[in-house]
């Protein structure tokens, strides 16, 4: 063991030596790569964790608020967030002298990103492998440690943020109650998990007045009569479920996004996770940026501001949800239609209405259309570490709307949920766009 | 390191080279037994624990003299080989005759397996027990019909029970009683078991290859073939069945064979009723209160020589705490409540053994005989296995892959990508975890106390064993075991009990017309003062048999008065004496027509009913769990309050009965012919919100009539809500309550107990208040009162002057005042959960002050004093009881660590319990995340999180700084005879539930207590405790003698909160109060 240590030591000292000082360190770092890394493990740690899909777009938000005020402290032409977010206080930093602004980006990413999850060991030995990186290619000294300095300093702030948005209050609010009302919903097989955050419409937003500043629209009156509209609802899924096309099936595997999916074999049982709705928008966001040639500030931007409107969205559908409290249309088929019916996708345990997939990845196609327009080609590989394929889009918009059909393939939703879902976001995605401003001039957005 | 190695090494050397000392089992070789039988498994990727769920079950033995040469024979079933049939020659020799015999299997994956004489002519038949049919497994139920030749002949066809499904194990014996062997088959379905159906499914459902059947014989009736007749004979057959476990037993005395079925997964048990009409009636909710969760085998035997069968059934809870704690749990509360809604049955994640108390009920008391975990279990056998007259049980245990670890259901499976579903699911597989454990050995030591002995025993071998059997193998009077291993050769172990001077005696039954062997033959051997019990099936534990001859240990007895023999229906014969360590053969018809002794039992209570047509309505909606995850018990039903009184001067004793939420209490005036009539009162309806729990008729404003005090709690409203304001009502000495508003100061907790006493020397009592809960805080300590009467009936707080300020003695249950001292003066006794008996004595000055406590910390209920015409004196304390996880004792308390450490505004209650003489928590990881998502961060996976030692290890330095800590170092309800230091726990049977209140009385100048009790609401890893709603104690020079009732448990069976004497008509009663039911009434025989 002591062997061991000695040799790190010698290594480290290697390293050491190895930091040449370097002049024109100032392109170590020039696009997002760093960033998207580092939401690529905050992403691992997320579906480790097993973080539920409101919970998860917390965790991306806040980590990217603070890169992003990096950013706007890096670059004039950037406005920051503080002032415009509900409660984000403004205060100054200190930037007199020499810093490396992207590297401490990076640092006020991960510290925040480390202060949202458990796991803190693989997001930190994640970041340490980084900056050994960056500090090799010959960020000097004095400056490599002021930048972090000043990130973790931008993080501390974000942090503070983060802790007054109820989030932590709620962790010990009232458990859902099933009643045995027949329209509400009733967990669902094979976990039979209670619903999840009941209480989420309790977050501060970032930029909504309230929670239920866009109420959809209720779900049809509950009915069981086999001529009453919700009762055709529960047969249209349960028809499109039975005669799905490839095409359909593999829409709804890919848009499934279940953080936590029951797989039961008899006893042998194992949770089988992928990423979240919100992490699959992240994820395309840092596509595009990518794509469209952004650098790390572009990508802040980016990641911050789709961050923000699918915070917003899953208050905003969270709330909906836990209003109408609906019944899932597994659980309606299985007792009014056919008791061995089963859903393409697993239940996600949570009331029905409205599908948080559609109000989510709408809102986010609005905040990314806004940013870099239509159409955009989007060569959407966010799932293949999980086995599914690639998929592509010419516009977010288009994504979006396939996201949000694939919830009736996956037979969890009904139809007005989807709708509903699908409007809630674009306004909520129009009211992101207009209530925020990243950019101090409108110089930034270009039309092509 | 290196030096620890070898001194490890040193210490294995030391231990091998000692003389081995013999130990009562002793395994014997294949090499001395001849028998090579192992159950080899090869998991391939068309057939697998994923592609078929009962994949690592195991084979079945079945032990039996197929050549009546008197010598027991083996046979063992085999998975993917052969089965095998070893034809024993005396002296532990045994012979592979299976190829000559005929009895192979054919090929097919065999399960269980049966001997019985199925066709009548004197020979046992072999029935083997078969999946077919699915996934390439091919194969049909076999009847191997003895040819007498050591040649078989399979006839399943020609039986009409060439059955193809999903067998796991069959049953012969003649449920009708027509002199032929009928056939329980007990199947079990494939339909995934994770989707629940509603329970009721379970009587319209049928699943033809997966539901069990009941198939009746025409041997009587003259035709070689046996018909089904499930539907008729009402045997439910749907898919909710995961039959694993059959057994037959007298299970209510009328003669007639009872059948009970274990089930896995989500249905409940089936008990089913013979009905002596050749048909059967489920009815295990009647009987039973909470059944294994995934029931596995079963076994039906007299556990404690009453002379009644009682059931054991296998789970899964592992023993070893750092597996417990990593491994699947109780159903969490949601899911269980889910369950509920659906129609099931209480159902936990461990054995349960179920005594019968011959009173229409069983006392499940797995846990406090500490039979209730032994692993991934199968096969548990009664048996007596050192002929010391009392039944051990052995337990088989063990699985090839786990599924219910912890981490790999939620950590192991990362997304992978480019593999094929197959290697998927092959990783899956090599991900089980896999450990060998010993099997479990219980010895019965008599009164309900059992000893882990299978080290001793030398029965310890590691192993995963599924099937098992016992017969006296050598003909040396003891009974030597069989099991069959998966990946490993059997075990035949020879029992050396002979050498113990224990004596036995051994019976073979020889029944009439086709039942040669007398199956489903109940015998009773009453020998000194014991009787002991036994049913011949040869059908027992899981997938196995035993064999035909009955043997039956005796300890030191030298002689068998007598033997009685149950032919079926009732058809009793005894048998006379007959001589010990001899093997007997009992002839039906050959006895004397007999009856079985009539235990007398004198009744001192008899059950009367008194039409008040009030019956306590809980308001079950509100579930508290939602709000405080991790409190281990509801406050929510702590009613209904009972008052007795003469209220309106008549001479006659009153009632009040105290309704929960949005019910009104009641009062009931005694009438001149010992009737009740309700007292109208509009007063009740208006405060009806308020949930009563306590309360008491006493005169508060000093005008001669009995005023009305009514504690209010619910654990719903917050301290000082106007609903939970106890109320005083006074009486105008018609019985005519009026509402008196300004009596008490708005005060609000949630009352638990009041007491009365002048505590200034006015006249007038004054009124001790104790609360149980804070509202929304379990653990935090409520305030409790003094409230001193002006001499209106008008009271003040002055608890500050009388105990100082911030008085807050515990989580109160009840308080007493009560003359500990001695000095003619009454000293407040305070009982409650998390504190010990607290004394309070009022100094000259008139302050209390606290004394020494009269016991230890505990979670009591009941505080009663005892004072007897005979001069016994004494208090009575009613304790959780001994039938709980829970187990504390001074050097290794139950503690409560509470407080808000994650600093999220509500305080968590963490309780931690010694396993293995380290302090670990008692919830579940996934359970205390859920409260305090933090503790993720401490403890990444369940392998961490078993690893615990301390609370320190969960908390961090300053979380622990912070907590307020309690602890409990008693569990069992207590007496405390006056004036002396000494406690003495009450008997262990009084010990099966917590008690809740006691009362006293006399009855042919001796000296009885009855406690009552029992709670359903405690948290699901908890468990509900209803195994005893009432016990019945008699004083005796030794101590209090636990006593049966006598009485029809079902007339009487619920959850009581309080019990008092009434006098009705002149005559002495008792009238005891239960939750959401009717109240009960018992005369008390004079």
């Amino acid at each position: 063991m002591s062997k061991m240590k000695n040799l790190a030591l010698v290594l480290l000292m290697i390293v050491g030596f190895a930091c040449q000082e370097n002049k024109n360190y100032q392109d170590v770092i020039t696009d997002g790569e760093y960033l998207i890394a580092a939401q690529l493990k905050l992403t691992d740690v997320i579906i480790h964790d097993i973080f539920s899909p409101p919970v998860a777009s917390r965790i991306y938000a806040y980590p990217s608020i603070a890169a992003f005020e990096v950013a706007a402290l890096a670059d004039p032409s950037y406005t920051s967030l503080m002032g415009q977010l509900n409660g984000f206080d403004k205060v100054n930093f200190e930037t007199e002298e020499e810093i490396y602004y992207p590297l401490a980006a990076l640092a006020a990413y991960y510290k925040v990103g480390t202060a949202m999850i458990f796991s803190e060991d693989m997001v930190q030995e994640h970041k340490e492998k980084a900056f050994k990186a960056i500090r090799t290619a010959g960020v000097p000294k004095k400056v490599f440690e002021r930048s972090v300095a000043l990130g973790e300093q931008v993080a501390d702030h974000v942090i503070a943020y983060s802790k007054k948005d109820n989030y932590h209050e709620s962790r010990s609010f009232e458990k859902y109650t099933v009643t045995n009302e027949a329209h509400t919903w009733q967990p669902t097989p094979p976990a039979y998990m209670e619903g999840i955050e009941p209480h989420w419409n309790k977050i501060r937003p970032f930029l909504m007045e309230s929670a239920d500043q866009f109420q959809s629209p209720p779900p049809t009156a509950f009915s069981t009569e086999p001529d009453s509209q919700f009762f055709k609802e529960a047969e249209e899924v349960f028809h499109a479920v039975n005669n799905l096309t490839p095409e359909q099936k593999d829409i709804a595997y890919f848009w499934d996004c279940n953080p936590y999916k029951v797989n039961v074999k008899g006893h042998v049982m194992f949770a089988e996770k992928k990423i979240t709705p919100g992490g699959h928008w992240m994820g395309i966001a840092s596509i595009a940026s990518k794509s469209a040639g952004q650098d790390w500030k572009g990508t802040a931007e980016t990641l911050a501001y789709t961050g923000i409107a699918l915070f917003d969205a899953f208050i905003a559908c969270w709330d909906e949800k836990y209003r109408s409290a609906l019944i899932r249309p597994e659980t309606y088929i299985n007792k009014y239609i056919d008791e061995d019916w089963l859903p393409t996708l697993q239940t996600p345990p949570f009331p029905e209405h409205t599908s948080g997939h559609s109000v989510a990845s709408n809102a986010a196609a609005e905040a990314l259309t806004k940013l870099f327009g239509e159409p955009f080609y989007i060569y959407d590989s966010t799932e293949v570490a999980y086995g599914l394929p690639v998929r592509e889009f010419n516009s977010f918009r288009e994504a979006a709307a396939e996201a949000t059909i694939s919830r009736l393939y996956g037979g969890i939703h009904f139809m007005p949920a989807i709708e509903f879902g699908a409007e809630k976001g674009k306004k909520l995605g129009f009211y992101v766009n207009e209530k925020v401003k990243t950019k101090s001039d409108n110089l930034a957005r270009i039309e092509d | 390191m290196r030096s620890v190695y070898s001194l490890v090494l040193f210490f294995l050397w030391v231990s091998c080279s000692t003389p081995k000392q013999e130990t009562l089992f002793t395994l014997l070789s294949p090499k001395e037994t001849g028998i090579d039988f192992s159950n080899d498994l090869v998991s391939s990727e068309e057939m697998n624990i994923l592609e078929y769920l009962y994949f690592y079950n195991g084979g079945g033995v079945a032990l039996g003299d197929i050549n009546n040469d008197g010598w027991v024979d083996i046979y063992f079933t085999s998975n993917q080989g052969e089965n095998k049939l070893y034809l024993n020659k005396g002296n532990f020799q045994f012979e592979d005759i299976t190829q000559s015999a005929g009895v192979d299997g054919g090929g097919g994956w065999s399960t269980g397996v049966t001997m019985a004489d199925v066709n009548g002519d004197g020979l046992l038949d072999i029935y083997v027990c078969q999946v077919g049919d699915y996934k390439g497994l091919q194969g049909k139920n076999k009847l191997y019909i003895n040819n007498g030749d050591l040649t078989f002949t399979e006839m399943a066809e020609a039986y009409g029970i060439d059955f193809e499904g999903f067998s796991t194990h069959a049953l012969f014996f003649d449920y009708d009683n027509d002199g032929d062997l009928d056939l329980y088959l007990l199947n079990h379905s494939i339909k995934k078991p994770e989707v629940f159906s509603h329970a009721d499914t379970k009587f319209s459902g049928q699943d033809e290859k997966g539901g069990d059947k009941l198939f009746k014989s025409q041997l009587a009736q003259g035709d070689q073939k046996m018909i089904e007749v499930t539907q008729e004979a009402g045997i439910l057959s749907s898919s909710l069945g995961f039959g694993l476990g059959v057994g037959i037993a007298d299970v209510n005395g009328d003669g007639w064979m009872d059948i009970y079925v274990s089930n896995d997964f989500t249905e409940d048990d089936y008990l089913y009723i013979n009905q002596g009409d050749g048909t059967f009636r489920e009815s295990l909710q009647e009987y039973i209160e909470n059944t294994s969760r995934y029931s596995m085998g079963n076994d039906l035997a007299d556990i404690n020589n009453d002379g009644l069968p009682d059931i054991f059934t296998t789970d899964m809870l592992p023993e070893d705490p750092q597996i417990w704690m990593k491994s699947v749990g109780e159903d969490k509360q949601e899911v269980f409540d889910v369950k509920k809604r659906l129609g099931y049955g209480d159902q936990y994640v461990r054995n349960h053994l179920q005594l019968n108390r011959g009173d229409g009920k069983f006392s499940e008391i797995g846990l406090l005989t500490e039979t209730y975990a032994t692993d991934w279990s199968w096969s548990p056998l009664i048996f007596d296995m050192d002929n010391d007259g009392y039944k051990d049980i052995h337990v088989t245990n063990g699985i090839v892959k786990r599924p219910n670890d912890l981490d790999f259901i939620q950590y192991s499976q990362t997304p992978v990508s480019g593999l094929s579903e197959i290697e998927i699911q092959q990783r899956q597989i090599d991900m089980l975890p896999s450990m060998k454990l010993a099997n479990f050995t219980f010895r019965n030591k008599g009164e309900l106390v059992f000893e882990q002995v299978g080290e001793v025993w030398g029965l310890d071998q590691l192993s995963y064993s599924n099937g098992s059997a016992y017969a006296d193998l050598d003909n040396d009077g003891d009974l030597d075991l069989v099991v069959n291993n998966t990946d490993q050769q059997a075990f035949i172990y020879r029992n050396n009990s002979e050498k113990l001077g224990h004596q036995f005696i051994q019976f073979e039954l020889a029944g009439d017309k086709a039942n040669h062997f007398g199956i489903g033959a109940q015998v009773w051997v009453k020998s000194g003062d014991k009787t002991l019990h036994q049913t011949l099936s040869t059908s027992r534990g899981f997938q196995s048999g035993t064999s035909t001859v009955l043997t039956f240990g005796l300890g030191k007895a030298e002689e068998v008065e007598q033997v009685y023999v149950d032919w079926g229906a009732g058809q009793i014969e005894s048998f006379g004496t007959k001589q010990v360590n001899t093997k007997h053969r009992l002839v039906k018809g050959k006895g004397k027509a007999d009856a079985l002794p009539k235990i007398e039992s004198k009744t001192v209570l008899e059950l009367v009913t008194l039409e008040l047509g009030w019956k306590h309505e809980e308001n079950t909606d509100f579930d508290e769990f939602r709000r405080e995850y991790l409190m281990p018990r509801r406050y929510a039903m702590e009613g209904p309050a009972l008052a007795v009184g003469d209220v309106n001067g008549d001479g006659l004793d009153d009632i009040y009965l105290g309704g929960a939420k949005g019910q009104a209490g009641a009062i009931f005036l005694q009438q001149s012919e010992g009737d009740f009539i309700l007292q109208k009162n509009p007063v009740f309806e208006q405060l009806k919100t308020a949930e009563d729990v306590v309360a008491e008729f006493i005169d508060l404003n000093g005008d001669g009539h009995l005023d009305l005090y009514v504690g209010s709690a619910g654990n719903e409203y917050a301290a000082g809500e106007v609903f939970n304001f106890d109320r005083v009502f006074l009486n105008d000495g018609k019985g005519n309550f009026r509402f008196s508003m300004n009596s008490l100061p708005p005060i609000g907790e949630n009352t638990s107990s009041v007491a009365f006493q002048d505590v200034n020397g006015d006249g007038y009592v004054d009124i001790f208040v104790g609360a149980a809960v804070v509202t929304g805080n379990y653990g935090a300590i409520p305030r409790a009162y003094l409230l001193v009467n002006d001499g209106q009936g008008r009271f003040k707080d002055m608890t500050k002057t009388y105990f100082g300020d911030d008085f807050r003695p515990g989580m109160v249950q009840k308080a007493l005042w009560y003359d500990v001292t001695g000095d003619g003066k009454s000293e407040l006794v305070l009982a409650g959960e998390w504190m010990p008996i607290r004394v309070y004595q009022q100094q000259q000055d008139g302050v209390f002050s606290e004394m020494e406590p009269l016991a230890p910390a505990g979670w009591y209920y009941g505080l009663s004093a005892l004072q007897t015409n005979t001069g016994l004196n004494g208090l009575l304390l009613g304790n959780l009881g001994l039938n709980s996880k829970l187990k504390a004792s001074k050097p290794q308390p139950v503690k409560l660590y509470h407080g808000d450490f994650d600093g999220n505004g509500q305080d968590d209650p963490l309780v931690f319990h010694y396993m293995e003489g380290h302090l670990v928590p008692f919830a579940t990881r996934d359970d205390l995340i859920r409260q305090i998502p933090n503790l993720k961060r401490r403890h990444e996976s369940y392998v961490q999180y078993a690893a615990l030692k301390s609370p320190q290890d969960l908390l961090e330095k300053e979380q622990i700084n912070q907590a307020r800590v309690f602890e409990v170092a008693e569990f069992q309800s207590l007496f405390i005879p006056k004036g002396e230091q000494e406690i003495t726990p009450l008997p262990l049977k009084a010990q099966f539930s917590p008690i809740r209140d006691f009362v006293s009385f006399s009855s042919k100048g001796e000296d009885y207590v009855l406690g009552v009790g029992n709670f359903s609401g405690f948290r699901t890893d908890y468990g509900r405790k209803m195994a005893q709603p009432l016990v019945l104690m008699k004083w005796t020079p030794s101590g209090f003698e636990q006593l049966p009732l006598g009485l029809e448990a079902r007339q009487y069976w619920g959850e009581y909160r309080y019990v008092r004497k009434l006098e009705i008509k002149g005559e002495a009663h008792l009238i005891a109060v239960r939750n959401n039911d009717f109240p009960v009434v018992f005369r008390l025989n004079p």
